[in-house]
């Protein structure tokens, strides 16, 4: 292609060469000299005390360096933090091994390194733990009630917190009215649930950690996806200044949030390595990697909407209970906290109230996984507005248009604080009944039922609030953390780029995406950008890092630079073409006279040798041709759309198929369209899973049922249908390029959509599909108690 | 416990290593052999990130004792480019969009190959049907099967 | 997750084999390893020799010889899948073997250590069962043939084998009559949750003979009771859901993660319906 215009093209991946030659280099490939091995004893109860740790065995068996203890944690260590810490929050915080007891089955007992990863398995036989078992919490309602065992002894109860929207927008105005719920002409009520389950990325966690004990450095190989907050916790939680640290990081096979967070393995690799002055190497097998990486989305939810009878809605309002897990993990509540501003949706509410209580209960800790909180939003108010239709005998996609935020009301304040900055909500949903041709669906629906075909249309509308961040922002909601993202683009005296970023890439494109960025605006082949992540050493500090809807803050950043390098460069090119600046413009990758581009001009590479030289450069620049730009959004971007989902659901064994599923999607302008195909398609896929098939199942001793992949169950191949994509494009108003996050948004409607439809499909039996996932015994069961 | 000597024939060459005999094929590829393209993303056979051919046909490279090998042709994705030239596969996968992590992706690739070899002209259901021993969990599967067809029509033409 | 050590061990004969196991303890028989090597791994079997018996000449192979499919314990499942001979003679086995697993397990799976694996969520030992298979088990002490029914029936993850017991062959008898296959799996190529296999025999008035079995949860079991509601009876869709009843009635459902055992009893109702529907069609045809 010899196109500038990379903005909107179906460009190849960069990533991919090296990727289907098997050449990418994952965090398990990399094997330096002298490495030895990690295992990690992990408990097996779910709530126990510890009562001594006897590891003199394993301490002398073959092959072991050292195996690690609550004991054996020098002092100085500290727990990772909790970096959402909202008011009224319970202290907590990630530490490297159990303290006193186990809350969970996997929680990290002991370590021990040796010299292969089998002679480190084989020690752990060798440690002698005396648990005493304690009550176990599995129910997140019953860790509520009066005199239920407390799990973290320090809290005196087991909530984290009970946060209250209490119906306040942005601009701080309440419009919550009690009196509203007494007085409405209807009023629908919803119970929901959704199961635990996570982002299981196919590339477990691992971590190597290697101590230069010469120069006193720490290089850390580690697919956290925010690499520089990792460095800096990392850092204060060893006692190590943070210059000491540098964070590389490898290939990373998916991340999907749940590699957001810091965890007990990163500060033992560190503790091993700095104490053995050899790397050490962690890498978690499956079953850890199903019981001791951060499970997401268990909540129970209760919803009250009040309605006229013509369909208006007057009110919303609920009840959230988080499933929380054993501790508040990296991001605290964050998840649930979310839930409570989503669920408004899309439509005119402002009558809103919510109750957030995370429960703390004796499981994996519930943290950071793709969506974070909004599916569990999007799904709470979905349901109800298919419930709120189907009380008042409407059809689901009337009521929703007519209860829409119109195209004209933007910014929108919604009633949980978060404001919407576009959209054209009816036209994704229009744009979804057009294309599944919605009409003949409902007509041919009531045919097939009487020839004993349960089919079911579901509808669910969404809208992600993306692109995390304004700083002010993320401290008004006490996330300690920033919300910007920095890009340095160098030219080199060639005129080819160089991008660097604090972004990581996990599968979504990245590099791909960015270097299209660069090359556009810069005005030149793609191949001439290079993008450089991967290691703090170089990479600008990004306090929030990679997060699937990050790309269009990291974009913002490289056009700002970019346009800085723009600037520079048609000063140094009024000197070469002798003209004033003010009569020259860049395009293309040449410096030219405005109105004889022909004539009088400059190519980039003519213009950064001349600032690489420094000859005659303008009074006041100095040399090279680069610049940095940190970009903190003065708003998050407002993504929006609807899924229309059509099944059939046999009601003899439960089992649903599949028969049509349309997407319309708004991220505003498409910066790869192959790209954002691909994150809609693996969204919907990973929801899919998580409505459908995807448990934790815990017994009520704690006991964890889903160690494998035989038990928690991926969707494979014939568990995904065929997707139809469809785009309507309103460009974030506040953006350079109007771009809005999409990595997470497929994930959002999928869980409501299939819900709403499974419902639809059995309506006449009555059967209403709340708990999520929908497994086929759990629907046949349903259906047993509908025809009882 | 006592190494034993292997050899395997791995993407055309021997190649003797000392192992244990509780090693895996995996492991002993990527960790004594260096082709670190064989994923594991389970460990116990369910994901197919680790598949590999073995005598030409299809395996999971975590179900098997590398000493079970023994005198075996091992080929993994490192040893599918011939004479520097792509498989039709690998080139339709990025063609396609059919990868985005990557992790499954040599696995998913072997999988697509091994198929058709057995079916070289698939329905995009019966690649569904047939690798859905194969896990992805970035892709939503669509474009893997826009893939797997797309090179079974670069292959077909080309021996047409 | 990786296995724990073992001594290894590679025998060329099925006397060396045997020998190997009634000599030593905790010895356990390699073939396909589909399901022991992940148990290992999991460090859930920690057997102190293996017995990897792919060495052993002449154990791999599927012949036709007296009526009967032997099939030898080092054939793969995707050798039985592609075999014509196992197509002509017993196309239930075929049938089924589409459901074990995935492509890239069955070139490794074994019929026979399926067999003597009898995990309750497996196809074989049931589909076996139905079609009245026998296995020959080889120790220091001699050889013996079991049916199939005799080995399995009322165990779990474990037969009638002896710890010095191999198994050298499955014997399957020609299938006379129609088969139906069917399973209900969470996912493609999962282990059922539940399932069921029958073999059919009609003459002029109705169903001559019929051999029922399901499996799912639990040891998989011979359903004789609907046998003996189906024979006699005209095949047609009352019967059908009458022998599907009694076959409903007979199997033990459990519970599990993947299904309570009211859910287990609904699907093998469905699951024998389709199989019975499914046999008796073909019989017809015959």
């Amino acid at each position: 292609m010899t196109t500038t215009q990379w903005i909107g093209a179906r460009a190849p991946r960069r990533e991919d060469p090296a990727l289907i030659r098997g050449r990418g280099r994952y965090v398990a490939d990399i094997n330096l000299p002298g490495t030895l091995h990690m295992a990690i004893l992990r408990s097996p109860y779910g709530h126990a005390r510890i009562n001594s740790i006897d590891a003199s065995e394993a301490r002398a068996a073959d092959g072991v360096h050292m195996v690690i203890t609550p004991d054996d944690i020098p002092d100085h260590v500290t727990e990772f933090p909790v970096i959402w810490r909202l008011p009224g929050q319970k202290d907590s915080g990630t530490p490297a091994l159990a303290q006193g007891k186990v809350r969970y089955v996997g929680e990290p007992v002991a370590a021990v390194v040796a010299e292969s990863r089998y002679l480190a398995e084989d020690a752990l036989d060798g440690i002698d733990v005396d648990y005493e078992p304690l009550d176990a919490v599995t129910d997140c309602e019953a860790a509520l009630e009066e005199g239920a065992t407390v799990i973290n002894e320090d809290w005196g109860d087991n909530v984290a917190i009970h946060h209250v929207f209490a119906g306040y927008n942005a601009l701080g105005v309440c419009g919550y009215e009690p009196e509203v719920f007494d007085n409405a002409d209807e009023i629908v009520r919803g119970r929901l649930t959704i199961g635990r389950h996570s982002g299981i990325p196919l590339e477990t966690r691992g971590i190597v950690a290697d101590w230069d004990e010469i120069h006193g450095r720490l290089t850390v190989h580690s697919e956290s996806q925010v690499a520089s907050l990792f460095r800096t916790e990392l850092a204060a939680s060893l006692g190590l200044p943070e210059t000491a640290v540098r964070v590389l990081t490898p290939n990373m096979g998916g991340g999907f949030g749940n590699k957001w967070d810091r965890y007990p393995e990163d500060l033992l690799v560190s503790i091993a390595s700095m104490e053995l002055g050899k790397p050490v190497k962690w890498i978690g097998d499956r079953r850890e990697g199903l019981m001791a990486t951060v499970h997401g989305r268990a909540q129970v939810q209760e919803w009250e909407m009040a309605l006229q009878s013509d369909g208006t809605i007057l009110g919303l309002r609920g009840k959230v209970i988080n499933d929380l897990g054993a501790h508040l993990h990296s991001v605290g509540i964050g998840p649930a906290w979310v839930t409570g501003a989503a669920a408004p949706n899309q439509y005119k509410i402002t009558n809103y109230y919510c109750d957030v209580i995370a429960a703390a209960t004796n499981k994996t800790p519930s943290s950071t996984f793709r969506g974070f909180g909004g599916p569990e939003g999007i799904f709470g108010a979905e349901r109800m507005m298919d419930k709120a239709a189907k009380h008042l005998g409407m059809d689901p996609a009337e009521l929703r248009r007519m209860n829409m935020i119109q195209p004209d009301e933007f910014p929108w304040f919604n009633a949980a604080g978060a404001v919407y900055d576009s959209g054209n909500f009816p036209a994704c949903l229009d744009k979804a009944l057009e294309a599944a041709d919605y009409d003949r669906l409902r007509a041919e629906q009531a045919e097939l039922r009487e020839q004993g075909i349960c089919r079911g249309i579901g509808i669910a509308s969404y809208i992600h609030v993306s692109g995390f961040g304004p700083s002010p922002i993320l401290g008004y909601l006490s996330y300690y953390t920033g919300g910007y993202e920095g890009s340095t683009v160098k030219v080199d005296p060639n005129g080819k780029a160089t991008v660097y970023t604090g972004m990581i890439p996990m599968g979504q494109g990245t590099e791909t995406t960015l270097a299209q960025v660069a090359a556009h605006h810069l005005g030149i082949d793609m191949d001439d950008v290079r993008v450089v992540w991967g290691d703090t050493d170089q990479t600008p500090y990004t306090g929030f890092g990679s997060a699937g809807s990050r790309s269009n803050v990291a974009a913002v950043a490289v056009i700002r630079a970019i346009d800085e390098i723009k600037a520079k460069a048609v000063r140094i090119g009024a000197g070469m073409l002798e003209a004033d600046a003010e009569d020259l413009e860049y395009a293309d990758g040449m410096v030219s006279v405005k109105g004889a581009e022909e004539m009088r001009s400059v190519s980039l590479a003519q213009v950064a040798q001349q600032a690489y030289w420094a000859h005659a450069l303008p009074e006041g620049d100095q040399p090279f041709l680069e610049a940095t730009y940190v970009y903190d959004p003065p708003n998050f971007t407002t993504a929006s759309g609807c899924h229309l989902v059509v099944l059939d659901v046999d009601i003899n064994t439960g089992k649903i198929t599949f028969r049509n599923y349309v997407v319309v999607d708004d991220c505003g302008p498409v910066i790869n369209p192959l790209l954002v195909e691909g994150q809609i398609h693996g969204g919907v896929a990973q929801a899919l899973g998580g409505a459908l098939l995807e448990e934790f199942v815990y017994d009520e001793d704690g006991q964890l049922l889903t160690t494998s992949f035989m038990d928690y169950l991926l969707p494979s191949f014939t568990d995904v249908p065929e997707m139809e994509i469809h785009h309507v494009v309103t460009p974030s108003p506040h953006t350079d390029g109007g771009f809005k996050g999409m990595g997470e948004a497929g994930t959002f409607p999928p869980g409501a959509a299939v819900a709403n439809a499974v419902s639809d499909a059995l309506s006449h039996l009555g059967v209403e599909a709340d708990e999520l996932p929908i497994t086929p015994s759990r629907l046949w069961g349903l259906i047993q108690e509908a025809t009882g | 416990m006592g190494q034993v000597a292997i050899t395997l024939n791995v993407n055309g060459r021997n190649q003797t290593t000392l192992a244990e005999p509780r090693e895996i094929l995996a492991d002993v590829l990527r960790d004594r052999l260096g082709l670190t393209g064989t994923h594991l993303g389970c460990e116990h056979g369910v994901c197919g990130a680790c598949t590999v051919l073995l005598d030409g046909e299809m395996v999971r490279s975590c179900l098997l004792f590398a000493v079970q090998a023994q005198g075996s042709e091992v080929t993994t994705i490192e040893g599918l480019e011939q004479d520097g030239e792509l498989h039709p596969m690998q080139k339709a996968f990025s063609e396609y969009h059919g990868l985005q992590c990557g992790f499954c992706t040599p696995g998913m690739i072997l999988a697509g190959v091994d198929l058709l070899k057995r079916n070289p002209d698939p329905t995009a259901d019966e690649v569904r049907d047939d690798m859905g021993g194969n896990i992805c969990r970035c892709t939503g599967y669509q474009k893997i099967v826009e893939s797997v067809l797309g090179a079974a029509r670069e292959m077909n033409e080309v021996t047409s | 997750m990786k296995p724990a050590a073992f001594e290894y061990h590679a025998p060329e004969s099925v006397d060396d084999a045997a020998g190997l196991l009634s000599s030593h303890e905790d010895a356990k028989v390699l073939a396909g390893g589909q399901s022991l090597v992940p148990m290992m791994s999991f460090r859930l079997a920690r057997p102190a020799r293996i017995v990897d018996i792919n060495g052993i000449a002449d154990l791999d192979y599927i012949r036709y010889e007296g009526g009967a499919l032997q099939i030898g314990a080092t054939a793969r499942q995707t050798a039985v899948e592609d075999s014509s001979e196992v197509a002509a003679q017993a196309p239930l086995l075929v049938a089924a073997t589409g459901h074990v697993g995935h492509r890239a397990i069955r070139n490794r799976g074994t019929l026979a250590g399926s067999v003597a694996h009898n995990d309750p969520a497996s196809e074989y030992p049931a589909v076996l069962m139905a079609l009245g298979a026998s296995v020959t088990a080889v120790s220091s002490a001699g050889s013996r043939v079991l049916s199939v029914e005799d080995l399995v029936s009322g165990h779990f993850l474990s037969t009638a084998l002896g710890p010095d017991e191999l198994i050298t062959e499955v014997s399957v008898p020609a299938q006379s009559g129609g088969h139906g296959f069917a399973e209900f799996a969470r996912r493609h190529g999962d282990f059922a949750v539940a399932g069921a296999a029958a073999v059919v025999t009609m003459n002029g008035t109705g169903v001559a003979s019929a051999s029922i079995t399901a499996f799912g949860g639990t040891s998989p079991a011979r359903l004789d009771e609907a046998e003996a509601a189906l024979v006699g009876s005209d095949g047609g869709s009352e019967a059908v859901a009458e022998a599907a009843a009694s076959a409903t009635a007979q199997f033990p459902s459990t519970d599990d993660i993947h299904g309570s055992a009211d859910y287990r009893r609904a699907l093998i109702d469905v699951l024998t319906r389709q199989a019975l529907q499914q046999a008796i069609a073909q019989a017809q045809e015959v």
